[in-house]
């Protein structure tokens, strides 16, 4: 079969172009973050006004390809957020809980992901700009980046409500508590406006690391399940039903052209 | 299985070994105790490195406080496990004011905490007075936090042995697990900050 007659043919295709795009937006993601502009893992807060410049000047021309290149495509992090809406609208819930999530996340995404990207793109255009504003403008971005997270906290506590309280059987139920995980994760994160060094300043061991390792887990696990949920989905209301054993390798329209 | 059913299951259910509550929670132990193992690990290693600047920081807390709050979590532990064998022998009533027991240790632990934070900041220890200090108002406020949503899931307790139709043992004892959770941090938190010098 081709991929063309498989597009035609199956139902859940928009569901599968938008997990494909969650998937490619959160690739791109990681590698402008940590491989072009390298704002990944986060410069140190206690830098001078002087080395601010240096740190601008190291990574001028990684900043405006990779920045730009999230200009271009940043706008695919609508897709992770409508198919996660999408997951709670498919469950028993009220879909105050789909709005809720909807709303918060397009909220939590200007600050969270925008403001670093036009702050730092501002500081590698002109070089040459006092230096008091370059430490402005880094201090902005990595502060706007860590430190509004408490938007993103509140989103995972509704999905977590959504997981628990549902009775179709949309996600496991552990993975309703690994939210709570991550909520309280993002939690460690509110200190960064306090410290300049430190386990808890906005590069911590604590404040960074440890909420990266939990992040990345769960980004992972909810890409996995939502892959999963479009298998099993029936594009039904009620319950959705198991995967057959076996039928999880040909229930995507890749796979299916692979097999023929 | 309804959760009717569940709670008038087969009394001799309890005979068999299983374990309490759902499989799903015992998930949630575990990452979150990984996580708060990595958050101990950190606290060790600063504390090895700066080990003097931590003895004298450390000697602001004061060891008969953090020993009563102990007290009052491992008794809410008794009080919590209490509950859920009340619960499993089918006198409700007694299961919630077990709960109920919990909720008022948990309180007064939550009270003594906050006293021990404003006696500490009026002594001029705060949050970025030391590194030690740090450390412990971290520590022992993501463990405030995780008790206050050890207060949430009280409620769920209360509000299912309040009525028979909603009773489920399996929700009980997922419940208790996760105040079992807090309470063992909390005894993982007092031995690094208050009893390692």
């Amino acid at each position: 079969m081709s991929l063309v007659a498989s597009l035609r043919t199956d139902a859940k295709r928009e569901l599968w172009f938008v997990w494909y795009s969650t998937v490619a937006f959160y690739s791109l993601y990681t590698v402008v973050f940590f491989v072009l502009t390298r704002t990944q893992p986060p410069g140190h807060p206690w830098l001078t006004p002087e080395q601010a410049v240096g740190w601008f000047a190291d990574r001028h021309s990684g900043l405006l390809v990779g920045f730009a290149l999230i200009f271009v495509l940043g706008g695919f992090s609508a897709t992770s957020i409508a198919l996660i809406t999408y997951s709670i609208r498919r469950m028993s819930v009220s879909r105050a809980y789909a709005y809720s999530y909807l709303i918060l996340y397009a909220i939590a995404a200007i600050p969270g992901f925008v403001f670093i990207c036009v702050a730092m793109t501002v500081g590698a255009m002109r070089p040459d700009r006092d230096p008091v504003l370059m430490h402005w403008l880094y201090d902005f971005g990595f502060l706007s980046f860590s430190g509004t997270m408490g938007v993103f906290l509140v989103g995972s506590l509704i999905w977590m409500a959504a997981i628990l309280l549902d009775k179709n059987g949309v996600f496991p139920r552990w993975f309703g508590y690994l939210n709570l995980c991550n909520a309280l994760t993002e939690v460690v994160i509110a200190p960064s406006w306090i410290f300049q060094r430190g386990v808890l300043a906005w590069n911590g061991v604590i404040a960074w690391w440890i909420d990266v390792a939990v992040f990345g887990m769960y980004t992972v696990v909810f890409i996995y399940l939502l892959r999963n949920l479009i298998q099993r989905d029936d594009l039904g209301t009620g319950p959705v039903p198991a995967l057959p054993p076996g039928a999880a390798r040909r229930a995507h329209p890749l796979a299916k052209v692979i097999a023929g | 299985m309804t959760a009717v059913e569940d709670v008038h299951a087969d009394p001799r259910v309890d005979e068999v070994e299983h374990v309490p509550g759902e499989g799903d929670m015992w998930f949630f132990v575990l990452f979150e105790s990984l996580v708060f193992t990595s958050y101990f690990c950190v606290y060790l290693y600063y504390r090895a490195q700066h080990e003097q600047a931590f003895l004298k920081a450390q000697a602001a807390l004061t060891l008969p406080l953090g020993i009563a709050e102990t007290i009052l979590l491992l008794t809410s532990s008794w009080a919590i496990a209490r509950c859920v064998q009340q619960t499993r022998a089918g006198r409700y009533l007694s299961a919630q004011r077990f709960a109920m027991v919990t909720a008022g240790l948990g309180i007064a632990f939550l009270g003594c905490k906050l006293a021990e934070w404003v006696r500490l900041i009026g002594d001029g220890h705060t949050f970025t007075s030391s590194e030690f200090m740090q450390h412990f108002f971290f520590l022992t406020g993501m463990h405030a936090i995780h008790l206050l949503i050890g207060f949430v899931v009280l409620g769920v307790i209360v509000y299912q042995l309040a009525d028979p139709q909603r009773r489920s043992r399996q929700t009980i004892e997922t419940c208790s697990t996760y105040w079992h959770t807090v309470d063992l941090f909390w005894v993982l938190i007092f031995a690094l900050l208050y009893i390692v010098r």
